[in-house]
């Protein structure tokens, strides 16, 4: 799925027009090969996806997600093999046990349900990947931005230090 | 940069004094057409922590490898990162690099900004500005890496191999003549396997018990082996280097000393279906499975047997035994090898009308007619004039779409394609025509895949031999039907593709399905293996090119069909293959494994057992004495499960700690939020 | 026991203030607890600063030199802007300030508010309630014009913080509250110098495991197969109530407390904290129990997450501001 429009980057300087930001938790063995399988049939898609790569979803600490939000994140993706194909048995049994839970709790917490998403992508679903990249960015970008940590800072958490006190 | 950026990274790279050295390679413009990865360089110089930061054409050359080594050498570097294509290509060769320039392998990260980020950004901003953030996510987690090494283990020389057809024998074969021990288990009374039920092979037309006694005979006459039938795995422990299996011989009831074998036979009054001529023939409780077979002595079916004893009787009262006990016996094995095969695909009552009409066979079934010394010595059940009609309809049991097909008990649609059916049915149309040269043959298929060497010859002598062949569409699969008259012959139907979609009808004397495979069931060794099933059932390699052999599970490999469908020159192949693998292990003596184990630290343990349960290998016991849990480093393979499940972050993984992860998570969101 | 007195306060008795921010004033009540050792504490000390048992007022506060106080135990979260300047003006007046109590820690039970926009708090209070008489729809405001003057009133802020997100803390102290005989050996272990005075956020008064480690229940590696709530079941005894399927908050929370929940059969809320180098105690509490879920389709999964009733309220219900959400986006 090609996209057109012209990408503008969020790593540059303020006052550039907001682009979403996604850190996508991949499992080694087949989501992270099927990226790449997306890669070597030249399949196109937005740069908003950043991968980070561990070797089994089953590792993917509900810490991790929060965090990545908490930091910045517009959407967090969490994607591992498919139930009976996890290169560790039942790795992502674990996964697929610990999301639902996550994402109720997000939801809970005002997370909008599109921020977060779980999916199954094999080795060889290049195609599905690209589409779920295409899809997420298009669907957080709908959304805007979250911006946690400026809300966090207008909210005063993390001031630490003191600076004037009463009377003064 | 931001002032933010700066300072998350200064405060980072405050907490530790690395020298990390980044290079970016062109890979000959793949990434350098899109990404600037002169700029790149330019920006991740600037990130403290980083004490040099460069670009080159092709980096996993020798030059490239070399510019490595000089820089880790000349500026005093202590950690690596790479931004080339993706880490499944190279990983292994750049920590290669990164050790022969002195530093630990695992000092080094690997960032893919080709498959991930060149290849699919038609954007050159975009994908610069990805490139940026990725290689800053990797500098963030390689601030906090540590040396890691590779685990130990010591092999047993000895190899287990499960399965007694082709490729079990030829695993064994293999493993004896390069001096290993082997132990060889069948649970059937006979060797032989699904081979020994075929008459001729294709595409040499040699006659496939002889060949299956060649590699017999090379077996058993080889003292490194050691043969059991009917025996079964009953319990299986420990890891690559140190297997303990348990094995229980059930009794034969026959020995050496019985020598009149077809009096024996003769004389036992009670009969079951033959499983070997797939139902098609009766056998007795003491039985012989074929000509020829090995052990060349009979074996008794307890489930059939009554112990009426009047085979021993007829025997002369030496050679039988109706009363012996199983034995067990333990196995000391360095690796396994799974031989374990496959089963045809049973159709479903009343799929294509199997078992509703008469004269509906499996392909398997029609090999075993064709058989001269099959149960019919040869003859198929066709009307005695001169221009039989056979419909072969391929596909059965395989290529199944949802919806088409009904689901399988198991609630799974077969959809692979099961390889070896085409031309093995091409090969019995031929043998039928052989015999019946007026015989009118038609050929239901969906694609024909001759593919094998020397396969394509079947597709044209049969066509040249006048079969018919009608090409079906896969979602409206033929009809089999009665004809007015009645069940014989029967109307096959379907709209035939290469003439547009007309209906054709045809008149059968005998349907013949071509029925895929299925693995044969080892539920208990899967679960005993804790092997990775794929999802079409069959087990699942590590990678299908790269280790095709292998499973996840260190010292256990796979030979034939047990992995997927195959033909017998392939599951030789694979066999050879999983036997070089094994040898080659067992010769080094010991066994080296990827270091990301996990960890307990037991100061922040709370002896919860949460970890415990979670484990898929069980490599996770409670130490009663000190209330926390400890985790086998032979056993652990590294998925990281139990460090996300510990509420109390007392697991750690090496390699994947959640400092380093965070750490990644932190750098790649740096500058959000600055707008 | 003995207590050091430190000489540079004058009288040679340790100056001890006590201030409740956003509190219940059950943390002050936990003072008391400590039982005979108070009049140890009082023989040993000296009080300058206890709003809810004596009466300093704030300017006292102001005019103390800087460092006067030896240990200030401040209890609540800031949730209103007096809150936050008298915490502010503590720090400068105290050697050593000590968080006390869950919601000076993590928030406390006080940080729920933070699933509700301010708005929608001064909605309930003071507009939308079936007990409200306000039909003018008056609600506070933080300067008012009155006859006699302006009258000002501490700002309500948009969320609950912790002590930590205004001021740098010494110590901590967790619990809701603390368990008094951990109280008594953090005061001493203060008061008597084997702490350095300045720290960072340390934690006293616990230990470094989780409440699962003084728990008496047996657990026996089972999955979950469904949620109980404690007031709908009777538990089986002897055995590991979360694997019985109550939320129990046990392998997530600090120990320290010595289980006195679970050795009267119930289930551990957490107010300890969250356990280990753990910083968001709901998120690793997830990672927990959703690997002991008894399922092996995301069908079965989905249908023993919808069992229970309300998650944050669970898995956060200490520590909503030291997640790493903070609340309700």
């Amino acid at each position: 799925m090609a996209q057109t429009q012209t990408v503008v980057s969020s790593h540059a300087a303020p006052g550039t027009a907001w682009e979403p930001r996604i850190v996508a938790f991949l499992c080694y063995w087949c989501s992270y090969t099927g990226a790449d399988s997306a890669g070597t049939a030249r399949m196109k898609y937005p740069p908003n996806v950043d991968i980070i790569r561990v070797m089994c979803s089953g590792r993917i600490d509900p810490e991790l997600v929060t965090t990545a939000f908490a930091r910045g994140a517009d959407g967090v993706m969490v994607l591992g093999c498919h139930i009976g194909d996890c290169h560790y048995i039942a790795g992502n049994h674990k996964t697929m046990a610990r999301m639902p839970l996550l994402k109720r709790m997000l939801v809970d917490l005002g997370i909008e349900p599109d921020r977060f998403v779980h999916e199954w992508v094999s080795a060889a679903e290049g195609e599905k990947f690209t589409r779920l990249v295409c899809e997420v960015t298009e669907r957080v970008r709908a959304l805007g931005p979250l911006e946690l940590p400026r809300q966090m800072r207008e909210f005063g958490f993390g001031r630490g230090l003191g600076s004037k006190a009463w009377g003064e | 940069m931001t002032t933010e950026d700066s300072a998350v990274l200064q405060s980072q790279a405050a907490a530790s004094s690395a020298r990390i050295g980044v290079f970016i390679c062109h890979c000959g413009g793949n990434i350098s057409d899109v990404v600037n990865v002169a700029e790149v360089a330019k920006v991740v110089g600037t990130f403290p922590g980083v004490a040099y930061a460069t670009t080159t054409t092709f980096l996993c050359s020798d030059p490239g490898q070399a510019l490595i080594e000089e820089k880790v050498r000349e500026l005093g570097l202590d950690r690596v990162v790479v931004a080339a294509c993706s880490p499944t290509l190279h990983q292994t060769t750049f920590r290669r690099t990164v050790k022969r320039a002195g530093l630990n392998e695992y000092m080094f990260e690997h960032v893919n900004v080709r498959e991930q980020v060149s290849w699919v950004c038609e954007d050159p901003r975009g994908a610069t500005d990805k490139a940026i953030r990725l290689i800053r996510a990797a500098v963030g987690r390689t601030l906090h890496l540590e040396p890691l090494h590779k685990r130990r283990i010591p092999i047993h020389p000895a190899a287990l191999v499960i399965g007694g057809g082709v490729a079990g024998l030829v695993a064994a074969r293999d493993l004896a003549e390069r001096g290993m021990k082997v132990v060889l288990v069948e649970n059937r009374p006979f060797l032989g396997g699904r081979m020994a039920q075929l008459h001729t092979v294709f595409p040499t037309g040699e006659n496939a018990r002889e060949l299956l006694g060649r590699v017999i005979e090379e077996v058993v006459a080889n003292p490194l082996v050691t043969v059991l039938t009917n025996a079964q795995v009953i319990n299986s422990e420990g890891i690559v280097g140190d297997f303990r299996t348990h094995i229980r011989i059930d009794p034969r009831g026959v020995n050496e000393r019985l020598a009149y074998r077809e009096n024996a036979i003769a004389a036992c009054p009670e009969e079951t279906i033959n499983e070997f001529d797939f139902g098609l023939s009766r056998r007795k409780a003491i039985f012989m499975a074929y000509p020829g077979c090995w052990p060349p002595m009979p074996a008794i079916d307890w489930h059939t047997c009554t112990k009426c004893g009047k085979c021993v009787w007829a025997a002369g009262g030496k050679g039988i035994e109706l009363d012996a006990q199983p034995r067990e016996i333990l196995v000391h094995s360095g690796v396994i090898v799974l031989a374990t095969g496959y089963d045809p695909y049973e159709p479903l009552y009343g799929e294509y009308g199997y078992g509703i009409f008469p004269h509906i066979l499996t392909l398997q079934q029609l090999v075993r007619l064709l058989d001269p010394q099959g149960p019919t010595g040869g003859q198929l059940p066709l009307p005695g004039n001169s221009h039989p009609r056979i419909a072969f309809i391929h596909c059965v049991g395989a290529r199944q779409i949802e919806g088409v097909q009904q689901r399988q008990p198991d609630g799974k649609m077969k959809d692979y394609c099961a390889r070896t059916c085409c031309t093995g049915a091409l090969h019995a149309a031929l043998a039928i025509k052989e015999q019946h040269p007026g015989a009118h043959i038609y050929d239901f298929y969906q694609d024909i895949r001759t593919y094998g060497r020397g396969h394509e010859t079947y597709y044209e002598r049969a066509s040249e031999q006048g079969v018919v062949f009608i090409r079906y569409d896969p979602r409206h699969p033929p009809r089999v039907e009665k004809n007015a008259r009645g069940d014989s012959p029967l109307l096959v139907k379907a709209a035939d593709l290469l003439t547009s979609g007309l209906e054709v009808e045809v008149l059968a004397d005998v349907v013949v399905l071509g029925t895929g495979v299925v693995p044969h069931d080892i539920s208990e060794l899967i679960g005993m293996y804790r092997c990775a099933v794929g999802s079409d059932r069959f087990l699942l390699e590590v990678h299908p090119k790269l280790r095709p052999v292998e499973l996840a599970v260190s010292g256990v490999f796979l030979a034939g069909s047990c992995q997927g469908p195959m033909d017998i020159t392939e599951a030789s192949a694979a066999a050879s293959a999983a036997a070089s693998k094994a040898a080659a292990l067992i010769s080094q003596g010991q066994v080296e494994m990827d270091p990301f184990i996990a960890r307990v630290n037991t100061e922040l343990c709370t002896g919860c057992e949460t970890c415990l349960t979670v484990c898929p290998y069980d490599a996770i016991s409670r130490d009663a004495a000190l209330k926390v849990a400890v985790i086998s480093e032979a056993l652990c393979t590294g998925c990281g499960t139990c460090s996300a499940a510990c509420p109390s972050d007392a697991i750690q993984q090496d390699g994947f700690t959640d400092r380093q992860i965070l750490s990644e998570v932190e750098m790649l969101l740096a500058s959000v939020g600055q707008a | 026991m003995t207590m050091a007195a430190r000489p540079e306060s004058g009288n040679g008795k340790l100056k001890i203030g006590v201030y409740w921010a956003a509190s219940c004033g059950g943390c002050d009540i936990s003072l008391l607890e400590i039982g005979p050792h108070l009049l140890e504490l009082i023989e040993a000390a000296e009080i300058v600063l206890w709003p809810c048992a004596a009466d300093f007022k704030y300017a006292d506060v102001v005019s103390y030199p800087d460092g006067f106080i030896d240990v200030c135990f401040v209890n609540g979260s800031v949730r209103t802007s007096e809150q936050e300047e008298l915490v502010r003006l503590l720090r400068r007046k105290a050697k050593t300030l000590v968080a006390y109590g869950a919601c000076a820690c993590a928030g406390g039970i006080p940080a729920l508010a933070n699933l509700n926009q301010p708005e929608e708090i001064f909605d309930a209070s003071y507009r939308d309630n079936p007990s409200l008489d306000n039909a003018a729809g008056v609600v506070p405001q933080p300067v008012t014009e009155t006859e006699f003057g302006e009258l000002e009133i501490p700002r309500f802020y948009p969320r609950v913080l912790r002590l930590a997100d205004v001021v740098e803390v010494d110590y901590q102290l967790p619990g809701c509250p603390p368990q008094a005989d951990r109280v008594w050996e953090a005061i001493t272990a203060l008061v008597s110098g084997t702490l350095p005075a300045r720290n960072n956020a340390v934690l006293v008064g616990c230990t470094d495991k989780a409440v699962c480690d003084d728990c008496p229940l047996e657990k026996r590696k089972t999955r979950i197969g469904s949620f109980k709530r404690p007031h709908l079941a009777v538990p089986e005894p002897g055995w590991c109530l979360l694997e019985q399927g109550y939320v129990c908050m046990g392998p997530a929370t600090r120990g320290g407390c010595g289980a006195l929940c679970l050795k009267a059969n119930l289930p551990c809320r957490g107010c300890y904290g969250a356990s280990g180098a753990v910083e968001d105690q709901g998120a690793a509490m997830i990672g927990a129990v959703g690997s002991l879920l008894d399922a092996t389709t995301e069908e079965r999964a989905r249908e023993l997450v919808a069992q229970i009733v309300d998650p944050v309220g669970s898995f956060y219900r200490f520590t909503l501001a030291s997640s790493h959400l903070r609340g309700r986006h």
